[in-house]
């Protein structure tokens, strides 16, 4: 007997291996409980939640649903411009609040489950005033506009365009309508590039107050001319950026070299994906060429295969801003994404210094009126003959600290494209 | 929330139903925890049968009815000498209180008052056994000594009382009778109602039938309807309909667990059937091939008169009662080459119906039963090679069971596909939170297969998760105490038995509950005594009387004969 009841022990491997087992899954429910509690809710497929509302950071309802019914905001131009910070029912924009923040909307918990079966609100960032205005000034044309308040890191206008109207199921939906170019969509940079390019050359080209460039409206670069906007003569540092002068810029690319801009442009976070809340944002691409080479020239001006994410052009200019430190953006009322030291607080005095010199003596204050803007333009060839407009930078106003990234698609130069829609928006979140 | 026309209460109840939902997971904690303590801190008093005495004068006491006579150290008498085979010789007692000696040593030679010991011998008070020529001297312990050492034996329940924590189970079962008050159907809410009241009942009048048979031990049991409590609930809320069949198969099943309880008292009774229920079994599995169209998946049940039957369900208990064995027997036959013969045919019967659940609980029955028997890994692990090889083979021949392997770890990436079940489950489990949303308030039955294969998920989801982790923690419980009853048992037959049933038991629950929940591939069997089924009810009860078997605390079980009387006569 002895001999057997030893060996009795043996049923208790298996006891072991079920509370092992059972310890696994408690371990997963916590990690994953959310995700696999809004898939029940959302209909199994789509991952919309049929519950819970969702209000901009007025308390301008955007999207209500009660489990029988399903609406979203009163007014027609709310519903369009909004369109992509909510998403729809159907689940057709997957980086949508609906689709996004299921698990608040659905008030889940890891306790109680989904047990507040009425859902519960949630509040947004967004003024969907400033959405409309934004809307309003793309007037059509493809693009995004991206503002918010760079202390606090709350988004405080976001759209896209194109976009339609989700209550209405007959609306025509225009090829792309479902990305959020906000955060889903990295664009050719083009001359915005150049901020990135000047942190580096700050921080590395030790003359760099002493040089000068000079241009001839084009450079010859192994063989290949790079062509510049002007004939902008001898410039300094400065003057250059504010020309937004390819010649200058080709020299200094040329300078660098491509690890170190490379290095830079992964460091400044443009070719990595970031969450925004726990949306995933597009991330960014840039190829280093050869030294010397006309490929490594053009990629510090912001054109040879560079791309980067509107957002990820938020997030830089937000921490020239503020001293180099960069507030993470958020889209939900009252949450605090932390903060992080983007880069070196004097090369972001640097570039601010730099970014308002742009608006002065280039861009022209009158064309803001009343607002202490730091900015730089940008015009990305797309190589169809076509360019698009960028126009990103920040205002120095500590009542009004907003940072903002416009992009207009295939529609001509910077500053006359897509610097009045950031007027608009601007003067539309300072004035009211 | 349900309208409900009562003046007054209309509000009153929902509330308190909700209020419900946090005391049941307390409740559950104090039934399981009291169960627990009752049955795992209680002493371990081993009975005295008798002695064996040296003539060095060093007593060795016979706690069991099968001791082994040896130089290994895991005899129970051990003869510490060169010439004294490992395994020397068995002393058995019976029944009626006769003790025989049995040679176990091939060659090395048994005498007894000088006699060499060819067949069995009986032994008599004052007996000399001689092992080659080590010399022991047997005494009967007294009917008057033992009666006084039984005496001071623990009672089982004797610290915690099983009246009190039957009384907080019928608290909560009054508290989910509460719930389905509010969220069952206006038609099936007083069936409900009756049902739980049914099952309230049917515990009670076991609990005070065993008290009538002078028995205190209850834990088992009442784990067993804690588990009911929690599959009653899963067919109030998934099939209303079904609750008066399902309380009728209950009362059948705790009669049958009786009636086999009363079988498996008497060691006599259990050996002269032990082939005739391996020749019914075969039966049974070949009836089952024969008659099994293959539908989607398995078919694994056969219709007679009416009622659908599960044949694996029920060569489940024959599969332990013929693969159970005394200790006399396992040394002295080639028993286990028949076993294992035995065990081929169910395993490989069920794989071929493409029952890949069943075929696995019985294969892991089998190792435990083997290596218990054979105390050799050589033997698990040529049975582990062996199962390998056929699994192999079933694979081939079974698409839709290689399927099932290959959608493990990645059911979220074809949710309406080979996922489809896995992801429903885990999506209901983990919107129940830790409290659930309420008996009656889940959405998960209405999935095909909820109330048998995804049943831990749907209790997760109505009831909580900490209420389903207490359901699989009660099995693992009735597992240690059935290892822990093992050092005190009478018979290893008894050891064999109550191991393999649990062990059946825990391995069928890890494949249901971890299959759901995508930690294990997906192989849909029962959750004992939870998911819906018949036979499965029925086995299950029938499993528990051999755990109730391998319980010797005094007074403990009515399966075991009291310790006080003896010579056969039945005191119950
Ligand atoms: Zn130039």
């Amino acid at each position: 007997m002895n001999k057997v009841k030893h060996r009795a022990m043996s049923a208790l491997i298996v006891a072991a291996l079920i509370i092992v087992g059972l310890g696994v899954y408690i371990v997963r429910y916590l990690e994953n409980g959310a995700k696999w509690a809004t898939f029940a809710v959302g209909g199994y497929t789509s991952g919309v939640v049929s519950m819970g509302t969702i209000v901009d950071r007025n308390g301008v309802v955007l999207a209500n649903a009660d489990g029988s019914s399903r609406t979203y905001a009163d007014d027609w131009s709310v519903r369009r411009a909004c369109y992509h910070a909510v998403g729809d029912y159907s689940g057709n924009v997957g980086t949508g609040a609906l689709s996004s923040f299921a698990a608040q909307l659905a008030g889940y918990n890891p306790i109680t489950g989904t047990y507040a079966r009425g859902g519960r609100e949630v509040k947004l960032t967004i003024d969907s005033r400033l959405c409309v205005t934004a809307q309003e000034a793309l007037a059509g044309r493809k693009g995004a506009v991206l503002l918010s308040n760079y202390r606090t890191g709350e988004i405080l206008c976001m759209t896209s365009n194109p976009t339609t109207d989700p209550a209405d199921s007959s609306a025509e939906i225009a090829d792309g309508t479902y990305l959020n170019r906000c955060i889903s969509v990295s664009y050719t940079p083009g001359s915005v590039f150049k901020l990135i390019t000047s942190a580096a050359a700050i921080e590395n080209l030790p003359d760099l107050s002493q040089q000068t460039f000079t241009c001839w409206g084009s450079m010859d670069v192994a063989g290949v001319t790079i062509n510049c906007t002007g004939s902008h003569g001898e410039q300094t540092f400065e003057e250059a950026l504010a020309n937004s002068c390819n010649v200058a810029f080709a020299n200094i690319s040329l300078q660098l070299g491509g690890d170190t801009l490379e290095r830079y442009v992964y460091d400044y976070g443009f070719t990595r994906t970031h969450k925004l809340d726990d949306i995933v944002t597009a991330g960014g691409s840039f190829t280093k060429d050869n030294p010397g080479t006309p490929g490594l020239a053009w990629s510090g001006i912001g054109q040879f295969e560079d791309a980067i994410c509107p957002y990820s052009m938020l997030r830089y200019v937000s921490a020239i801003a503020s001293n180099g430190i960069l507030q993470e953006p958020t889209l939900l009322v009252g949450k605090n994404n932390g903060s992080a030291n983007l880069m070196q607080s004097s090369t972001a005095n640097k570039l601010r210094d730099m970014m308002s010199y742009n608006v002065q003596a280039h861009y022209g204050a009158w064309n803001f009126p009343g607002l202490n803007l730091c900015a730089k333009t940008g015009t990305a060839e797309v190589g169809d003959g076509t360019s698009h407009a960028w126009f990103t930078g920040f205002l120095l106003d500590e009542a009004h600290p907003y940072a903002f990234v416009v992009i207009v698609e295939n529609a001509g130069a910077g500053i006359t494209a897509a610097a009045p829609v950031a007027n608009a928006v601007l003067q539309a979140a300072v004035n009211g | 929330m349900p309208q409900l026309d009562f003046n007054g209460t209309d509000q009153l109840l929902p509330i308190l139903a909700q209020v419900a939902r946090f005391l049941l997971p307390i409740l559950a904690l104090v039934v399981l925890f009291r169960c627990v303590r009752s049955m795992l801190s209680g002493r371990a008093d081993p009975e005295t049968w008798g002695y064996l005495v040296t003539p060095q004068g060093e007593v060795h006491p016979l706690q069991h009815w099968e001791c082994i006579i040896g130089r290994a150290k895991s005899s129970d008498v051990r003869l510490p000498y060169e010439d004294v085979a490992s395994v020397h010789a068995v002393v058995t007692r019976n029944d009626k209180g006769d003790w025989h000696v049995t040679d176990l040593s091939r060659g090395g030679g048994v005498f007894l008052n000088g006699k060499k010991v060819e067949e069995p011998e009986q032994l008599v008070d004052g007996d000399i056994i001689r092992c080659t020529k080590h010399m022991v001297k047997f005494a009967t312990n007294s009917e008057q000594h033992r009666a006084l050492q039984e005496k001071k034996r623990a009672v089982a329940g004797w610290k915690i009382h099983s009246g009190t924590t039957l009384f907080f189970l019928t608290l909560m079962q009054l508290l989910i009778m509460l719930q389905f008050f509010v969220s069952a159907k206006e038609e099936y809410r007083f069936q409900t109602m009756l049902a739980f009241f049914a099952l309230i009942l049917i515990e009670w009048l076991c609990y005070l039938l065993m008290r009538t048979m002078d028995r205190s031990g209850f834990e088992p049991e009442t784990i067993a309807f804690f588990l009911c409590t929690l599959g009653l609930c899963i067919c109030a809320t998934a099939t209303p309909g079904e609750l008066v069949r399902h309380v009728v198969l209950l009362l059948a099943s705790v009669l049958l667990f009786f009636l086999f309880g009363w079988w498996l008292r008497d060691l006599n009774h259990v050996k002269a059937l032990r082939w005739p229920a391996a020749i019914l079994s075969l039966m049974l599995l070949v009836l089952n091939l024969a008659a099994a169209r293959e539908v989607f998946g398995a078919r694994n049940w056969i219709t007679v008169a009416g009622f659908s039957i599960q044949p694996s369900e029920l060569i489940k208990v024959a599969f332990i009662y013929v693969g159970a064995t005394t200790l006399e027997h396992m040394f002295r036959s080639r028993s286990i080459f028949y076993f294992i013969g035995f065990s081929a045919v169910c395993v490989g019967g069920l794989a071929l119906m493409g029952d890949m659940g069943a075929a696995l609980v019985f294969f892991a029955t089998f190792l435990i039963i083997a290596f218990l028997r054979s105390g050799s890994f050589a033997t698990v692990f040529l049975a582990i090679g062996g199962a390998v090889m056929a699994g192999m083979l079933v694979l081939s021949i079974k698409p839709y069971v290689a399927q099932r392997f290959m959608t493990w770890g990645h059911v979220w990436e074809d949710v309406n596909g080979a996922g489809y079940q896995q992801t429903r489950a885990l999506s209901a489990a983990a919107s129940g939170g830790l409290f659930g949303q309420g008996a009656g308030n889940g959405w998960l039955k209405n999935i095909v297969a909820a109330n048998t294969d995804m049943v831990f998920a749907m209790l997760c989801e109505e009831l909580g998760l900490i209420i389903a982790v207490f359901a699989a923690l009660a099995i693992v419980a009735l597992a240690i105490f059935t290892v822990k009853n093992a050092a005190r048992n009478r018979s290893s037959y008894y050891v064999i038995a109550g191991c393999a049933a649990v062990t059946m038991m825990m391995v069928q629950m890890a494949l249901n509950v971890f299959g759901s929940l995508d930690i294990l591939p997906f192989t849909g069997v029962t959750f004992p005594f939870v998911s819906r089924g018949g036979s499965s009810m029925l086995s299950c009860w029938m499993l528990l009387s051999y755990i109730k078997a391998a319980d010797t605390r005094r007074g403990g079980s009515f399966v075991v004969k009291s310790g006080a009387k003896s010579r056969g006569e039945d005191d119950a």
